[in-house]
């Protein structure tokens, strides 16, 4: 557990003070939010178009910010392979669990420092734009996040064990991008319909946003669940293949 | 029991033979060199004494523990300064050395001890609280030395310590390796020949993957029938490659 406890530490450390997380993991959600909160100033009552309200933005933008986190976890993986670092490491009696734990634990939970900061962003924005917030069910989408959160992590320590330090940010763009589309942040998926909303109902994005956003009105249904368990088989199947690779990466880099 | 034995210690990477058929020992307290050009198979000896890599063939032993089939045990007696700085950049130098106590399970008081222990010996003082990151070469070798000896290691692997430092940094580094001699045993691999002649106990030569020659200083001199390190090195190399030649 101390080896764990000291990893993770470390891990936590490197990222908080690195100072483009805070640019990536929080200012640029931020600055999101702000940007679609006037576009949705600007978009007539007779539209009917409330994708941009803050009610349904908060979840979205929480989503978007950790598409950042699986960022800088592939980032500090894919560092870390490429140095010597895990070198050093690796001729102590760390075990892959040990790696896997130390790397998971800080990254999730600054996943969840990153959740609830933007939720008290978008309660701010909320009073100003007077739009009815309850602060208890933002607290219960940072819940309903936690399995997006395994998910982006998983996704980020995937990327980072298999890619290196230059591939891996390339190719995380492409996630952010797509998922933050296809995961209906900056459209109506459903609205959409066809095969574009058949493609965002297969991927996690979209049932992660959806979580967030009927979380973040209290609407605990049915369909919340379901979002739920599909983001959760993802982030279990996810995290499964990242451990995976992790290990078998691992072992290869000591043979 | 020797602190570092090699028994036809070989391997392999695909078509080529990075370490072929490697017998050599070390004993406790001693401080040897493994002395060679790029490529002569100086790291992946190492590697493999310190379980980062397993041999193709032969055997090799740390105090007496098989690195192969006992790695556990062999992590528990061994550490290595990898030739390449490992360090975690954004960690302060005291974050570096309390991060490699809680690895080893140490308590906080037993942590602050041996924090304090290696500042001291490596002379960290003065940086203590600045960030690996901005550290100089020099100070980041001495950190990843004093890093690797909070583990209380039996055996200590040096990997090329001081390439590409100043010759300040360099002669400032010579004296930490030279303050830990008959402490521990340590393994250094150089291609640097006043590094093996000032620190070595023992050298040994090491030319395409092979053995070239093992000794003192003077037992290289003699053999070569030149005179310093350097002449003995290149006397040595060449019969070896017209050994090889025929």
């Amino acid at each position: 557990m101390n080896k764990i406890i000291a990893f993770s530490k470390r891990n936590f450390l490197e990222i908080i003070r690195e100072p483009l997380s805070y640019i990536f993991c929080l200012g640029f959600p931020l600055i999101m939010l702000a940007v679609m909160t006037l576009v949705n100033d600007s978009i007539p009552p007779e539209a009917d178009m409330t994708i941009f309200r803050t009610d349904n933005l908060a979840g979205g933008i929480a989503v978007f910010g950790l598409m950042f986190v699986m960022l800088f976890t592939a980032l500090t993986v894919a560092k870390d392979r490429s140095g010597a670092f895990l070198i050093r490491l690796y001729t102590t009696t760390m075990k892959s669990g040990d790696f896997l734990a130390g790397y998971m634990i800080p990254m999730v939970l600054l996943a969840v420092i990153q959740c609830v900061i933007t939720f008290i962003a978008s309660y701010i924005v909320s009073l100003v734009t007077s739009v009815s917030m309850n602060p208890l069910e933002m607290l219960s989408a940072v819940a309903a996040l936690i399995p997006s959160m395994i998910l982006m992590v998983s996704f980020g320590m995937l990327f980072g064990t298999i890619f290196n330090e230059k591939s891996s940010p390339g190719l995380c763009s492409i996630i952010i991008s797509l998922g933050s589309f296809l995961g209906g942040i900056w459209f109506d998926a459903e609205a959409a319909g066809g095969v574009l909303t058949d493609i965002c109902n297969a991927l996690p994005f979209y049932h992660a946003v959806k979580a967030a956003r009927l979380a973040c009105v209290g609407a605990y249904t049915g369909e919340f669940f379901s979002h739920i368990a599909i983001t959760s088989v993802w982030a279990a199947g996810i995290a499964v293949i990242s451990v995976t690779a992790f290990k078998s990466k691992m072992k290869a880099d000591l043979n | 029991m020797y602190a570092i034995e090699t028994k036809r210690l070989t391997k392999r990477y695909k078509s080529k033979i990075a370490v072929d058929g490697l017998d050599l020992t070390a004993n406790e307290g001693e401080l040897f060199a493994l002395l060679g050009v790029n490529g002569a198979g100086k790291t992946t000896t190492l590697r493999m004494l310190c379980c980062l890599s397993k041999p193709t063939s032969g055997e090799c032993f740390v105090c007496g523990k098989n690195c192969a089939k006992e790695p556990a045990a062999v992590k528990k007696i061994v550490d290595i300064s990898p030739q390449d700085t490992s360090v975690a950049d954004n960690l302060t130098v005291i974050e570096n050395l309390r991060l490699i106590c809680g690895i080893c399970g140490y308590s906080y008081e037993k942590t602050k001890e041996k924090t304090e222990e290696m500042i001291r010996i490596f002379n960290l003082n003065e940086v203590r609280n600045t960030r690996s990151k901005t550290l100089s070469g020099g100070w980041k070798r001495k950190l990843s030395i004093a890093m690797s000896l909070i583990s209380e290691p039996k055996v200590l692997f040096l990997d090329e310590p001081t390439l590409g430092l100043d010759v300040l940094a360099r002669r400032d580094l010579w004296g930490v390796v030279e303050s830990l001699k008959g402490k521990i045993t340590i393994v250094l691999t150089t291609h640097y020949m006043e590094e093996a002649e000032r620190l070595a106990d023992r050298i040994a030569i090491m030319i395409d993957g092979h053995i070239a020659a093992i000794g003192t200083l003077s037992e290289l001199e003699r053999l070569s029938g030149k005179s310093g390190l350097e002449e003995s090195f290149v006397k040595i190399a060449e019969n070896h490659g017209k050994k090889a030649a025929k």
